[in-house]
């Protein structure tokens, strides 16, 4: 009850004209960064939080965006995947297994039609899913005192490379070298200067949006330019859409087992969209067995994979709302732009920011409908859009990070800064160093090192209160595993989610 | 397959953690005597974490990447140059100018032709300077073609 009287107000917030006419504009920059090739999501809302700002949102309306945008990304990344048989971004990568072979046959109309209502069914589920465990998770996360805290932190780091990551210790570097960062300016507490060397700009810290910036659009720029990938591939053309109700009631059952698995995988550490994909279109397989033709243009191939990564990503957010910790890059990206707006993320922005929170979760219901609806009319539009090669696109999403960052502080300094980070976050991918963690660690360093400080001041100085309580040894526990089973179950589901890529290849 | 890259990264970071320990150790104690936290506990963990993985990445690394061939790290170079020349004339060549060259010069290492990539760059950052100084009343700065 309580909650529907909470979901109301959130209507009231994003049914408001201004909030409405943000929301469709996210869906719609969201859906493009989505198709384009090598514009993840991570890197879109990232490029776009230095504009929120000097737009002089409210922070609801911002964070409305972005949301949308967020959301327009998932949709977005079916559509390079089925055309141009390359994921747009991670998770969509199970969507070329199906939707590049049906496009092939000449029903690319119909894979991107019924991929958008895939979509659409997997983030409705999970949206409900997130209106239901939200809330609850909140209630229980305000139970955490200081030590369980540091211990969910510890758990996040441990946890993002997800099963399937291949080297945890390589994780643990990231965040290491993320938090290390992080301690670059004054202590709050104590006023002390670290490791300033006397340069003041570097007094007020590192700021994490120069950071994220630099480290995912500069270095895709530097990718791009390696791969020698300026030319873009040939795109499959489309045809008329013909669709009946059959169609879609046929791939009803796939899609409603999709959006409640990839919740799930949203919701898990260490899970996240990718492997929600994966699981989706596995299970599916496995249940349909020889009644379907997966791999050579099922629609409930095309189905699965796009219900399961949509229902993910909303799942993910129900983490980075209640607790104020991240699962995914992008979700990490939106809580940048929360910490920027000065709004402490975790349990207490559900009674403290009850407004903002319900806002964004009304605005994911309300989006869902809109991407729906500039999905299907609208796609030409999009393909238009996407058959613009790399070499004329690239260079302007670097001018436009470069605008976003400069308009924030009207500092050239700012932008060698971004610029260095470009460069070394291209080493670190080159190393196979995943760059979430290092952006979590910048994110969540401040935070982590203030409750420590709470931890031992109630302890009086004695360490063991970090693993006193049942709570915070159980998260203790999980981020161990976190960190053993990817080098015990790692190899195993890597092998066969590599199967499956070199399908692709075919 | 050779693992010298980890190993390299490995030993830099090895150097840093132990430069950032030590960094940690010379704080200056703050106002009020130390306490069980102070400013340099945090660092002083994250320099031992950073120290381990290191370690673990000098004696257990993964193989190489392949890194680019010369010619492609030339075009590397080139673009980061371009970045940082960028920064440097965003301000006083003023915004469409600077972006001219800039996506120009990208547009074109990127492979497209040169009269339509520096076409590009002086119509996006036209278009950009108008949204940004009319549309959204953040002014860019104009340059050398501002008129006194």
């Amino acid at each position: 009850m309580e909650t529907l009287h909470y979901l109301s107000l959130g209507f009231g917030v994003a049914l408001q004209p201004e909030n409405l006419m943000f929301a469709l504009m996210g869906c719609f920059i969201g859906t493009l960064i989505g198709a384009l090739p090598g514009l993840g999501p991570a890197n879109g809302v990232a490029i776009l939080i230095p504009l929120a700002f000097t737009l002089g949102l409210k922070p609801e309306t911002a964070l409305i965006m972005l949301t949308a945008v967020y959301a327009g990304a998932m949709y977005g990344g079916r559509i390079s995947s089925i055309l141009l048989n390359i994921p747009g971004d991670e998770p969509a990568m199970m969507t070329c297994l199906d939707g590049y072979p049906m496009a092939r046959k000449g029903k690319a109309a119909e894979a991107l039609a019924i991929s958008a209502i895939a979509s659409f069914m997997g983030s409705l589920i999970a949206t409900v899913g997130l209106i239901l465990l939200a809330p609850m998770l909140a209630r229980f996360a305000l139970t955490f005192g200081p030590a369980e805290y540091f211990a969910l932190f510890v758990l996040a780091f441990a946890t993002l490379g997800g099963i399937t990551g291949k080297n945890p210790m390589k994780t643990l570097m990231a965040a290491a070298i993320g938090l290390i960062i992080a301690t670059v300016g004054i202590d709050l507490s104590t006023g002390t200067q670290r490791y300033t060397f006397g340069v003041l700009e570097l007094y007020e810290g590192i700021d994490f949006i120069i950071a994220i910036v630099g480290l995912f659009a500069v270095s895709e720029l530097l990718f791009f330019i390696e791969e020698k990938a300026g030319k873009g591939r040939e795109m499959i053309k489309i045809n008329p859409l013909k669709l009946n109700w059959r169609d879609i009631a046929s791939i009803f059952p796939t899609t409603l087992r999709g959006g409640v698995l990839g919740f799930i995988a949203g919701v898990l550490p260490g899970a996240g969209a990718s492997l929600g994909s994966f699981i989706t279109y596995t299970l599916e397989k496995k249940i349909l067995g020889k009644k379907g033709y997966f791999g050579e243009g099922d629609p409930r191939g095309v189905a699965a994979p796009e219900a399961g990564n949509n229902g993910a990503s909303s799942g993910a957010l129900v983490p980075m709302l209640t607790l104020g910790v991240p699962g995914s890059g992008t979700t990490a990206v939106l809580l940048a732009m929360l910490v920027s707006l000065n709004i402490t993320p975790g349990p207490m922005m559900f009674t403290q920011n009850a407004d903002l929170v319900w806002g964004v979760i009304a605005a994911l219901l309300v989006g869902n409908f809109m991407l729906l609806l500039l999905n299907i009319p609208l796609v030409g539009v999009f393909v238009k859009i996407l058959s613009v090669p790399p070499m004329y696109l690239l260079p302007i999403v670097t001018m436009v990070a470069f605008v976003g960052i400069y308009s924030i502080s009207h500092s050239t300094f700012d932008l060698y800064f971004m610029i260095a980070f470009g460069v070394a976050g291209y080493i670190l991918r080159k190393l196979e160093i995943p760059l979430v963690p290092v952006i979590l660690g910048l994110l969540l360093g401040p935070e982590m090192e203030k409750n420590l400080r709470h931890a031992m001041q109630i302890s009086d100085g004695d360490w063991s209160i970090l693993w006193s309580s049942g709570l915070s040894i159980g998260l203790w526990l999980v981020a161990i595993l976190g960190l053993l089973l990817p080098v015990i179950v790692g190899p195993i589901l890597r092998k066969r989610m590599q199967a499956a890529k070199t399908q692709i290849g075919d | 397959m050779s693992k010298l890259n980890d190993r390299v990264f490995g030993l830099v970071m090895l150097v840093v953690a132990v430069a950032y320990f030590y960094g940690a150790t010379q704080f200056p104690v703050p106002f009020g005597g130390s306490e069980a936290v102070g400013p340099e506990t945090f660092p002083k963990i994250l320099g031992v974490v950073l120290a381990i993985c290191s370690l673990y990445m000098i004696v257990k690394p993964d193989p190489d990447n392949h890194w680019p061939a010369l010619r492609t790290f030339a075009e590397l170079c080139i673009a980061v140059v371009v970045l940082i020349v960028y920064a440097l004339l965003l301000e006083p060549l003023g915004f469409i100018l600077a972006t001219t060259l800039a996506v120009g010069t990208l547009c074109w290492r990127m492979g497209a032709k040169p009269l339509k990539a520096y076409l590009t760059g002086l119509i996006s950052g036209a278009v950009v300077f108008v949204l940004f100084t009319y549309g959204l009343e953040l002014p860019l700065p104009l340059g050398l073609l501002e008129l006194n």
